[in-house]
């Protein structure tokens, strides 16, 4: 990991939790899309499990944090969606499929969550709200994958943030 | 299909314990309150530079929807609008009526109220019912404080940092608020149901609720709300089981929330009439 690399993830992390709050969330308060899940698998997509993981755990812990309901859930949930985007979606699939897996993955992360939350009694999380949302954010999710995996696939093949192992092999 | 090596599959494993830990412990007392008022603070400081640059363009996608049916809105309001002055100069013939009216708007317009601009929802995905607010505590503001958009219950304040806050909306799933039927004056209780409005449940179960009925915030409830303001209007009643309920549309939808205003106290009038 090198020095422009984390930097690039904490802002890329950063990015994402603030557009979410201001300006996807607002617009499209009862889909439960989510642009930092979606953010974290595009990485993950990229840079393999081990970055996605990383990256994931990071990213959900600030957002529990900056949020009403119990830290902890959404970092094991964007953990889950780093690994399995590292691991199943990232194999050799055409464009249009990773994408499609990503939003899947994405969506169904994100009941899961309010599966979770709705078992630790939080506020506003229910089964109902977790089922009707599965249709709505799976389709909103694959829109902002079409956007952010070639932003990322952008950035994380130019130089200065290309893996090291890539860089020398 | 690739697999994890040993290394990140020990990391994964202590990952997930770490975060089990911090459900438990947030879950279980306060242990992390200081760490989430620190985030919400920090969060809620970018948010508001963020909304100046992103603001605009947001209110601009969410007024798309409206945007189509504003000129005829316009025009039933004016309409409206008309018919009511009329009554009102009927009305004011009369002096019992004048003086009931003169009451009526001392309790619509009798609290200090802080306006506030909604910057943010929470930042992680669509399911908590929160809103950020651009004022906080050094505004004067405090947790249990009712939000309004003037006419219609949003809220209550949740958290607070010195320059935002975070607002718990009422049609939250779950949250209840104690209500009143404004046309039988009976109380009951209306729980929300996120962007489904709010069912309304009397506390007699043989209260007659008619379709069109509208629904205020009063003094039955879990909550403390201020008492007055605007839940929704009745769209449908159910009987089952001998109960009656109602579905209620909400006064403020939460997707087209921009200016709303913390109630921070009741002005010197009401207080010492209460």
């Amino acid at each position: 990991m090198t020095a422009a690399r984390l930097a690039a993830a904490l802002a890329a992390m950063l990015t994402a939790l603030l557009l979410q709050a201001t300006l996807v969330g607002p617009v499209t308060m009862s889909a439960q899309l989510s642009l930092p899940a979606v953010l974290v698998a595009a990485v993950a997509l990229q840079s393999g499990a081990g970055t996605g993981m990383s990256l994931g755990f990071a990213t959900g812990l600030v957002a529990d944090l900056g949020s009403a309901h119990p830290a902890g859930v959404l970092a094991a949930c964007w953990l889950a969606v780093g690994v399995l985007c590292g691991l199943i979606v990232a194999t050799g699939r055409p464009f249009l499929a990773q994408v499609v897996l990503i939003g899947v993955v994405c969506s169904v992360a994100g009941s899961v969550a309010t599966l979770l939350l709705t078992a630790l009694g939080s506020s506003g999380a229910t089964v109902d709200g977790a089922a009707r949302a599965l249709l709505p954010s799976t389709l909103g999710d694959v829109a902002l994958a079409l956007v952010v995996v070639p932003a990322v696939r952008w950035f994380l093949r130019s130089g200065a943030l290309r893996a090291p192992s890539a860089r020398h092999g | 299909m690739r697999r994890l090596t040993a290394r990140q599959r020990l990391a994964a494993i202590v990952l997930v314990v770490v975060a089990a830990c911090f459900v438990t412990l947030d879950v279980a007392g306060s242990g992390l309150d200081d760490a989430h008022g620190g985030v919400r603070g920090a969060l809620g400081a970018l948010y508001r530079g963020t909304d100046g640059a992103l603001g605009p363009a947001r209110r601009f996608v969410q007024g798309l929807p409206a945007a189509g049916s504003n000129e005829d809105k316009i025009a039933q309001l004016r309409k409206e609008n008309a018919a009511l002055r009329a009554r009102l100069a009927v009305d004011g013939a009369d002096a019992r009526t004048k003086a009931a009216l003169a009451k009526l708007h001392l309790a619509a317009g009798g609290y200090r109220v802080l306006p506030a601009r909604a910057i943010a929802v929470g930042p992680g995905q669509g399911f908590d019912w929160t809103l950020s607010l651009d004022v906080g505590s050094s505004d004067g503001v405090r947790a249990g404080q009712t939000v309004t958009d003037g006419v219609a219950l949003v809220g209550r304040v949740l958290h607070t940092s010195a320059t935002s806050c975070v607002v718990l909306l009422a049609a939250d799933p779950g949250s209840g608020v104690g209500a009143r039927d404004t046309r039988n004056g009976q109380l009951g209780v209306a729980t929300g149901h996120g962007p489904h409005g709010y069912t309304f449940v009397p506390l007699d179960p043989d209260t007659a609720l008619q379709v069109g009925d509208t629904v205020q915030t009063g003094p039955a409830g879990r909550s403390t709300y201020t008492p007055g303001l605007a839940i929704g209007t009745i769209t449908a009643v159910h009987t089952a089981a001998g109960a009656v309920t109602a579905d209620v549309r909400t006064a403020a939808p939460p997707t087209a929330l921009d200016l709303v205003g913390v109630i921070l106290a009741p002005t010197p009038d009401i207080a010492s009439a209460r």
